[in-house]
């Protein structure tokens, strides 16, 4: 028998060897592709500007991007500014729906796109009013940045920020008025998470959340102190909702804990039964 | 009246002359340990898989679009379907701990020297038939772990020249991982897998029946001597006593691992197109995944791990010294500790790399 394996092993390396150039395409596939699937599409945007022959200052934009909330939900270039990602030669044609940077009066409407809930406050809202009337008023990025966006919180309503315009007083009352609720949507946020560790799936209590939130922070974009406190109650019993739901997901897990526990013990009971009887038969 | 109904069905059934011809009768080699147990030990777990697999069967549904539902909802919505599916997830791993013992303890005692060269690759074909049902099953929760391993696996046999893809293909149903692939696992796992297990299996017992076990190799007396005790109740409550740990074991780990098994990614449903920054197979599977990676060429790589499986498969054929005695065979234990250190050095790169 040895003396088959003997050949076996030299065919094989040998033929190893032979084939040492064999689809080196491969190897690199291997190594590198993402797995299965279809092959990520190539995106002009991100390969320009990522590129040495692009000037530093938009070279910092995929930098900014890339540590964004938008990058982390993939939210591509082209899903704000158009164009044809997979063109490299078209892809900043107007043809192709390239709106480039956008006015300072037109930021909400191109933020807008997609946060339609919020936009439509915005514009009722001082702030938006403002910028209607007199092209100077705050828009989306004086407050969330451009391209370094992150996912929005109650810490973004700051003496810093806000007295660039004018004082804190009122956003000190809407920041309050924002408190318990944002906390509490922080709260459960954090439960999930620790739901998650545990094995449970949650994918249907985090939309929920994430509906609640939009739906909160959209209402926040009115800059209505009273609004937000009116509304509150609204949220809290949304929130409350889903609280009870994690609630009753962490006795379960207790639950199931002291179930296997119980288990355990019998089946630790039974062996040492079990050890004890073969002792009297062996005497 | 019980004693009469007893005797009547003796009478008929003849159950005391089998248990006194089969277990009592039967005899089993003084100074034996535990580690004999853990065939049986296996046997059982075996056993558990199917029980908890038939349900899973009740509200699994192998499709892309209700999988990975079915099994969220058994675990959360079904009572106690939690307790099939933990169980399941925890005794496939500890199965596999079990078989790899069992192979470690059958070869440090070389019990696989002839006559018992068959039992031996019995024994191998359903390890490898456990890594095969380890690998069909793991893709069907749909999970995100779950997509992306098999991706991996299935990517491997790509590596043999001219017939890689068409295999590739075979396996997966069309170029990538889809619902035609979960059918396929799914069929594999439920209803290919287990009579080609249960047929070795069967065999594998014949064996270990009709050739007795092994003497240990330790102790002076000859095989096949009249020296041992009966297999009922000395060695029948070592093996009751081991599965009752083994069992404990179980529980154990659903008490205070539970989700050892089951991270995070295990419960994100699978996303063709988010491809997650780390994947890594399962346990059992990270050393020669790590071989398949570090070796420059695929082609060697692939060809090196059959080869290995192969050598694995028939070694009582290429070990062909008499000596049943490990401790004077030093080159054999070298190659022994050479070849456990290699494992476990590519299972911990491949976890941490």
């Amino acid at each position: 028998m040895r003396y088959f394996f003997l050949p076996v092993i030299i065919i094989f390396i040998l033929a190893s060897s032979a084939l040492a150039s064999y689809r080196e395409a491969f190897e690199k596939e291997f190594l590198f592709k993402s797995w299965g699937g279809e092959e990520p599409e190539v995106n002009a945007c991100i390969d320009c500007h990522s590129s040495d022959i692009m000037k530093k200052e938009f070279q910092s934009v995929m930098q900014s991007w890339k540590r964004s909330w938008h990058y982390q939900n993939n939210v591509l270039c082209h899903d704000c500014h158009g164009g044809d990602y997979k063109d490299a030669t078209m892809s900043m044609s107007h043809q192709r729906g390239f709106l480039g940077t956008p006015k300072y009066t037109e930021v909400p409407d191109f933020c807008g796109k997609c946060h339609i809930g919020i936009l439509r406050n915005y514009l009722e809202s001082g702030h938006g009013k403002a910028l209607q009337a007199t092209g100077k008023g705050p828009n989306c990025v004086t407050c969330h940045g451009s391209h370094n966006i992150q996912k929005a919180n109650i810490e973004i309503i700051n003496e810093g920020l806000c007295t660039k315009c004018h004082t804190y007083e009122r956003a000190k009352i809407m920041k309050q008025a924002l408190f318990a609720t944002e906390n509490k949507i922080r709260d459960i946020d954090k439960k999930l998470e620790d739901l998650k560790i545990e094995g449970i799936y949650v994918g249907d209590e985090k939309r929920e959340l994430f509906s609640t939130q939009a739906e909160f922070r959209a209402l926040f974009h009115t800059i209505d102190a009273d609004l937000v406190k009116q509304r509150t109650d609204d949220f809290t019993r949304k929130l409350n909702v889903i609280d009870t739901k994690i609630k009753n997901s962490f006795n379960e897990i207790h639950f199931r804990k002291n179930f296997s526990a119980f288990l355990m013990l019998i089946f630790i009971g039974l062996s040492i039964v079990v050890s004890l009887l073969s002792k009297t038969y062996k005497d | 009246m019980w004693q009469k109904i007893k005797d009547g069905f003796d009478e008929r059934a003849g159950l005391q002359s089998l248990i006194r011809i089969k277990l009592k009768d039967y005899k089993v080699p003084s100074g034996i340990n535990i580690f004999y147990t853990l065939g049986i030990v296996a046997l059982i777990a075996y056993m558990i898989q199917a029980v908890s697999g038939y349900f899973l069967l009740i509200y699994y549904i192998p499709h892309p679009d209700y999988a990975f539902k079915s099994v969220q909802d058994m675990m959360n919505m079904v009572p106690f379907g939690w307790l099939p599916r933990m169980i399941h997830i925890v005794v496939s791993n500890l199965m596999v701990i079990v078989i790899i013992l069992h192979l470690i303890s059958i070869f440090v005692m070389l019990s696989y020297k002839k006559p018992r060269e068959l039992t031996w690759i019995a024994g191998v074909c359903l390890f490898f038939i456990t890594l095969i049902f380890c690998l069909s099953g793991y893709l069907l929760p749909w999970s995100q772990r779950s997509f992306w391993a098999t991706t991996i696996v299935t990517n491997i046999p790509t590596a043999f020249p001219v017939i890689g893809d068409y295999i590739a293909n075979v396996l997966r149903g069309g170029n990538n991982i889809s619902g035609t692939t979960l059918s396929r696992f799914f069929a594999l796992h439920i209803a290919f897998l287990p009579p080609v297990f249960l047929f070795i299996a069967g065999f594998h017992m014949f064996l270990v029946r009709r050739l007795g076990l092994s003497t240990p190799p330790f102790r002076t007396a000859a095989e096949g001597s009249d020296e041992g005790y009966p297999f009922y109740p000395h060695f029948f409550l070592k093996q009751v006593f081991m599965i009752m740990v083994f069992f404990s074991l179980v529980f154990f780990m659903m008490t205070f691992m539970p989700t050892t098994f089951l991270p995070e990614a295990a419960n994100t449903p699978a996303d063709p197109l988010k491809t997650p920054f780390s994947i890594k197979p399962e346990w059992y599977f990270l050393a020669p995944y790590q071989m398949f990676k570090i070796i420059p060429n695929k082609f060697f790589g692939i060809s090196l791990q059959v080869l290995l499986a192969v050598i694995f498969l028939l070694w009582p054929y290429l070990d062909t010294k008499e000596e049943k005695n490990i401790l004077k065979r030093p080159l054999l234990i070298l190659f022994f500790i050479l070849a456990w250190t290699i494992w476990v050095s590519l299972t911990l790169w491949g976890r941490y790399s």
